[in-house]
């Protein structure tokens, strides 16, 4: 048994340390509120843990130096150039399958996971063994340090835990001298299994203590090195879990650079383990959106991805070839049409989450194909809409910040301080022509579709030095300066509501102000999250509208929506009055993932062919 | 007697807005695009007077009356008569659009509070005795949907809403209706158009279940009739191009996309309640890889470079178990670029699933578990019915080899044939010689391998005798480049598929984890197709045309990046994928892939 004195009284050291700041902030007069309080036990607390970092650093920098004295020969080949590294473990498999060994194993029995494991054995005392307990772990190895040729420790990570495996020649089923052979050929990055049994080292590590240990795959690459003692402490999640709303600092992380990350997802996932919580935190939002809307009664369906018409919205679509068909079919670029029809055929609530195409540029926000969700409701407005939309996202951040509305976002770069958003209930709105006359100083034409609206807007362009690409049509130009004006100020989230009906050619007309539509986007951070609107469901009307939008598009804007005729006549035989919306899961994940670049939340994302 | 009665009450305002009828057919085609307008002018002269008479019955389908005029309207001595009748419709009912306006009232109007469900008040007043009404506080509903029937008698109308959940009458008194409404109702409201209705309830006297209306709201004016039963059951291809007609003609095909959201939603809550995680991979590729499959190919703009439409989602699963998750799947859309048929469309839906440290068997299970909780979620029961034959989901299902199969149904054991490829396939075609058509024979002759041989006398001769589910087990690692070798059993791999119906439904391996053999078995395959490819593309060069038809002309390509994350060390694993359009099909008693998706692709309407 391992003898307790030196370290309980450790324990009890750090007791009475409140009771001293107490007494200093009664020195101060006991004016010191309850906040000051509690930073000034903060900053001791902090200050403690940086001592003990430190102690520990030193404690590490002393084993690896150890280590590297005691020198076993398989740590010399990290030193080794990549290729010659590849080639000798080869050699090393190809060695092995002459022998008629097979160095991939069929199958290993795991009993437990390394987080089930420390869940059951943490509570061991320093030195205790349970040495007739056998445990079947594996993982992979990513850290090696041998202690002579009988004694091997190592780290094993699996599921985002770690846990430390102690090799001992002594312990193991394996000779001495085979024992020695067999872990010079265990390297960094192998998937190992051990069968062993549960302790904690002298130290107070929780560890296992193999009796076997199998390759299960081999690592035939050199791991990118792990930066230094304390980067690898940090490796360990358990310490200080990232959790949705806190930042993030890919800056730090053991692999840095992007294009290796984002090539070579499956690097980063190993050496970075806030990555694996990032794809988790997108599972998450999917889930709890989708677990939001089957309470609502929605029906998730599926609509198709190859069209004969890419409608729905204004993008420009990627154009694919069916060959025995011989037809000519273009990638969804939303599913709007097809999911209102649905609505038409009497499904009441539906929704589709899926993927949706769009032929553009690579960019921080743009990937040629992204996540929306979107959903359709019989008999709701607008209004109704906005309602769930703050209930859904406000629901989402509380949950997955485990209690706060609140989110840290880096909108300003990884090296300015991080902003805070606020996801509380209820959104601000503005309605976008009144509130763009009130931030701008304008006065808008009322007749939005005229050619004196188009020449002011245009003018104010001018003024404000806003510049809008050609062909400056009037949606175009108001879309630049609610830019500028609007979005701009919408970092918490924002409603931009009522839109003119030359900019939303499938909302309705607004009930009470001519020339507007039922319509409103989410602004967070100030990008869109979402679209939505009371559905326009006139089919005369419809009608007329793709006919302007063809008007838009005959003048140079390829932007504009082209006519579904399948869509129109489905709405002849009456849609009901409906609302509809739309979000942006990958912009979403990146709110709640601090993350700036979309490649980020995107498991493979589309990067430029490599030369 | 009801149903001319009704005719009594509705004959006389589309009378008068059939005087309109041309008007405003005139202005509404001028609207539109000049091929309608063209269209129009074809047929409207000479149809005019079948219009007139016709039209009027093509909004109530039920009825003496309109049983003749419906049985008119099908005759193929008028053809032309069809789309006038629409085209006299949409003018009656844009000309009832404008009244409504007129009168201020909003044809698409923006809301509705609804207070229940048809099926919910067939629910709440299941007790309520023949005649008795329910009048008390609680008793005020508010319900809406489309109206799908309509009786009327001089002061008393009866419609049927039919709504997500089912249906309901209105029973619409004179009296008890507020203001003039029911005059609005005898003049307005047509078959298709969408009300929202309140009142209290009342059980009638032959015990309909009625909403006793005191007040309504068109809230969406249809301008179409709807089709009735028959029509929109016999015409298959506009049942596909039009679901929309067909779900509000056959609420039953609703029924089939209800219950493929609940084997989704199933499949899902199975997975994520065993500690599968789940996860998006791409669509867009540049390596189209883990089938053996025909992709679309596509362009890319801004990066200037052509892309494949994922075949499978295998690949870049494996890398997501390589970067340290222990369990994934994937939910979604594949495309192959196939031919259609009623069990293949271009884009489908599956699962690819991966656990890593477990292996094929483990996958057995949870097939099984997978599809019975699925048939419980959707028939509440593990035997069904499919096309006419008792299907039997019990657990567990039969599990035999290929080998064994293959000698049980032909005789020819080829475990014992060894290796020479020659004497394999004189003993296949002697033993089945009489009952092989040429195609088959032809198919046979072509093996390369007698892994090939063996899996297409399994094709030809045991598939579709597989109607229980079965999992074959053990393919020729031959045509299974991306499965472990055997453990025992060399020359084979590690795989099952699973078969129901003489279906396959899944297909399942031990993942091949060693990056040398599976770098040189990718190569191998890049290798025969191009070899292939090379004979086809010369086959076509002596024919110089037929192009078209050679399925072996597309490029094969190598992904790289998956070879080279393997060789970072994939843990031992095992993966599968489930047709998820298959199971779906299975448990609705669909014969065609085409009844379980939505909207499928169809060759170009001409």
């Amino acid at each position: 048994m391992a003898s307790p004195p030196p370290s309980s009284s450790e324990a009890a050291a750090p007791t009475p340390t409140p009771s001293p700041s107490a007494a200093t902030a009664q020195a101060l007069g006991g004016e010191l509120s309850k906040n000051a309080l509690k930073r000034e036990l903060k900053i001791r607390q902090k200050e403690e843990e940086r001592k003990r970092k430190e102690e520990e650093k030193a404690k590490k920098a002393a084993e690896t130096q150890n280590a590297q004295a005691n020198k076993p020969a398989s740590a010399d080949d990290e030193d080794m150039d990549p290729t010659q590294y590849l080639e000798n473990r080869l050699k090393y498999l190809a060695a092995q399958k002459a022998e008629g060994i097979n160095p991939y194993p069929h199958k290993f029995s795991v009993t437990m996971s390394i987080s089930q494991y420390i869940d059951k054995y943490e509570s061991l005392e320093k030195g205790e063994h349970l040495e007739d307990v056998s445990v079947s772990l594996s993982g992979r190895v990513m850290v090696k340090r041998p202690s002579g040729s009988k004694l091997v420790f190592y780290d094993l990570h699996g599921g985002g835990f770690k846990v430390q495996v102690i090799a001992d020649a002594s312990k193991s089923d394996l000779g001495e001298a085979g024992f020695s052979k067999f872990h010079s050929n265990v390297k960094r990055g192998d998937i190992v299994g051990v069968t062993g049994f549960p302790g904690k080292s002298k130290r107070g590590e929780l560890s296992i203590f193999p009796k076997t240990f199998v390759v299960l795959s081999h690592c035939l690459h050199m791991m990118p090195r792990q930066k230094s003692a304390a980067a690898a402490a940090d490796a360990n999640l358990m310490k200080d879990p990232w959790v949705p709303g806190k930042t993030r600092n890919p800056e730090t992380y053991i692999l840095k650079d992007q294009e290796t990350r984002y090539r070579m997802r499956h690097l980063d996932l190993m050496l970075n383990p806030e990555v694996r919580e990032i794809f988790k935190t997108r599972s998450k939002i999917i889930a709890y959106i989708r677990r939001f809307l089957d309470n609502l009664d929605f029906l998730e369906v599926e609509t198709p991805m190859m069209n004969m018409i890419a409608g729905g919205a204004a993008a420009r679509p990627f154009v694919t070839h069916h060959n025995e068909l011989n037809m000519r079919l273009f990638m969804r670029i939303a599913p709007e049409l097809y999911l209102k029809e649905l609505v038409v055929g009497g499904l009441d609530r539906v929704y589709e989450i899926g993927k949706q195409f769009r032929n553009e540029g690579i960019d921080l926000t743009h990937n040629p194909e992204f996540t929306t969700c979107e959903f359709y409701m019989a008999y709701m407005d607008y209004n109704d809409v906005m309602g769930i939309t703050e209930q859904m996202l406000s629901g989402m951040v509380k949950e997955l910040t485990k209690g706060s509305y609140k989110i840290k976002y880096h909108a300003n770069g990884i090296d300015k301080d991080p902003i805070e958003i606020d996801f509380t209930p209820p959104f601000r709105r503005i309605d976008m022509i009144e509130g763009l006359e009130k931030m701008a100083g304008l006065s808008i034409p009322k007749d939005l579709a005229g050619e004196e609206a188009n020449k002011y807007l245009r003018d104010a362009c001018l003024r404000y030095d806003i510049k809008c690409p050609p062909p400056e049509t009037t949606a175009r130009l108001l879309d630049k300066l609610v830019g500028h004006f609007l979005e701009e100020t919408c970092v918490n989230p924002t409603f931009i509501i009522n839109h003119p009906e030359i900019m939303s050619p499938l909302a309705k007309w607004h009930r009470s102000k001519p020339g507007l539509t039922e319509r409103f986007e989410l602004f967070v951070n100030k990008h869109e999250l979402c679209n939505a609107y009371t559905e326009l469901n006139d089919p005369v009307v419809q009608r007329q509208r793709f006919a302007e939008q063809l008007k838009d598009r005959q003048s140079g804007d390829d932007e504009a929506m082209a006519l579904d005729e399948t869509f129109c006549t489905a709405l002849e035989y009456g849609l009901p009055p409906t609302g509809g919306w739309g979000l942006g899961i990958d912009r979403l994940t990146m709110l709640l993932t601090d993350s700036q670049n979309i490649k980020e939340v995107l498991l493979f994302p589309a990067m430029k062919p490599q030369d | 007697m009801e149903a001319l009665k009704l005719w009594n009450l509705t004959s006389q305002p589309l009378k008068r807005h059939l005087l309109h009828s041309t008007t405003s057919i005139t202005s509404y085609a001028f609207r539109r695009t000049p091929r309608t307008l063209l269209l129009r002018s074809s047929s409207s002269s000479s149809s005019s007077s079948t219009a007139s008479s016709s039209a009027p019955d093509v909004d109530k389908p039920t009825g003496a009356a309109s049983r003749t005029a419906g049985r008119n309207r099908r005759a193929p001595a008028s053809p032309t008569t069809s789309t006038s009748d629409r085209e006299a419709v949409r003018a009656i009912r844009l000309r009832k659009v404008e009244e409504l306006r007129s009168k201020g009232l909003d044809p698409y109007a923006y809301g509705w509070e609804k207070t229940h469900s048809a099926n919910q008040l067939q629910d709440i007043y299941r007790d309520l005795g023949n005649g008795e009404e329910a009048n008390g506080e609680n008793d005020h509903v508010s319900i809406a949907g489309r109206i799908v029937a309509r009786r009327a008698f001089g002061k008393l109308a009866f419609l049927t809403l039919r709504d997500d959940s089912g249906t309901i009458q209105l029973y619409c008194d004179k009296e008890r209706l507020i203001d003039d409404q029911f005059e609005q109702l005898k003049a307005h409201v047509d078959i298709g158009d969408i009300l929202g209705a309140r009142g209290s309830i009342k059980r009638t006297e032959k015990g309909e279940l009625s909403v006793c209306v005191l007040s309504f709201a068109i809230l969406t004016k249809s301008l179409l009739p709807l089709p009735d039963k028959y029509h929109g059951l016999t015409d298959i291809d506009k049942r596909y191009r039009q679901r929309y007609v067909d779900m509000i003609a056959n609420p039953e095909v609703a029924d089939v996309f209800r219950k493929r959201a609940k084997v989704v939603s199933e499949i899902r809550r199975t997975m994520d309640s065993l500690g599968y995680i789940e996860v998006e991979t791409p669509v867009l590729q540049g390596a189209a890889g883990g089938a053996e499959a025909r992709p679309f190919i596509t362009h890319h703009n801004s990066l200037g470079r052509d892309l494949y439409l994922r075949i499978a989602t295998e690949l870049h699963l494996k890398r997501m178990l390589v970067g340290g998750f222990e369990k994934v799947y994937e939910i979604g859309r594949i495309f192959r670029n196939e031919g259609i048929s009623t069990r293949h469309n271009p884009e489908f839906t599956t699962i690819e699933m991966y656990e890593a440290y477990s292996d094929y068997q483990s996958m057995m299970n949870l097939a099984e578990e997978i599809v019975t909780q699925c048939a419980l979620a959707v028939l509440g029961k593990l035997t069904l019915d499919y096309q006419g034959v008792e299907i039997c989901l019990e657990r567990p299902w039969r599990r035999e080899t290929m080998h064994n199969l293959v000698k049980e149904v032909s005789g020819i054991d080829f475990s014992e044939l060894g290796y020479d490829l020659e004497v394999a396939k004189k003993v296949t075609l002697s033993t089945l010689g009489n009952n092989l058509d040429a195609k088959d024979k032809a198919s046979i002759e072509a093996c390369q391998s007698v892994g090939h041989l063996l899996n297409e006398v399994f094709e030809v001769v045991v598939e579709p005798k597989l109607i229980q589910p079965i999992f074959v087990l053990d393919y020729p690692i031959e045509i299974s480049p991306l499965a472990k070798p055997h453990r025992r059993s060399i020359g084979l791999t590690e795989r099952f598929e699973l078969f129901i119906c003489g279906r396959e439904i899944g297909n399942a391996f031990s993942e091949l984890t060693d990056p040398i053999d599976q770098r040189g078995r990718l190569e191998d395959q890049v290798r025969q197709h191009e070899k292939k490819r090379a004979e086809a593309a010369s086959r076509n060069a002596d024919k110089k045309e037929g192009t078209e038809n050679e399925d072996d002309l597309y490029e094969v390509t190598l992904d790289d990046d998956f070879l080279t994350a393997l060789e970072y060390g994939m843990p031992p694993a095992s993966g599968m994928g489930l047709g998820i359009d298959r199971i779906v099909m299975l448990l609705t008693n669909s014969p065609s892939i085409r009844d379980v998706i939505a909207f499928p692709v169809l060759k170009v309407q001409q």
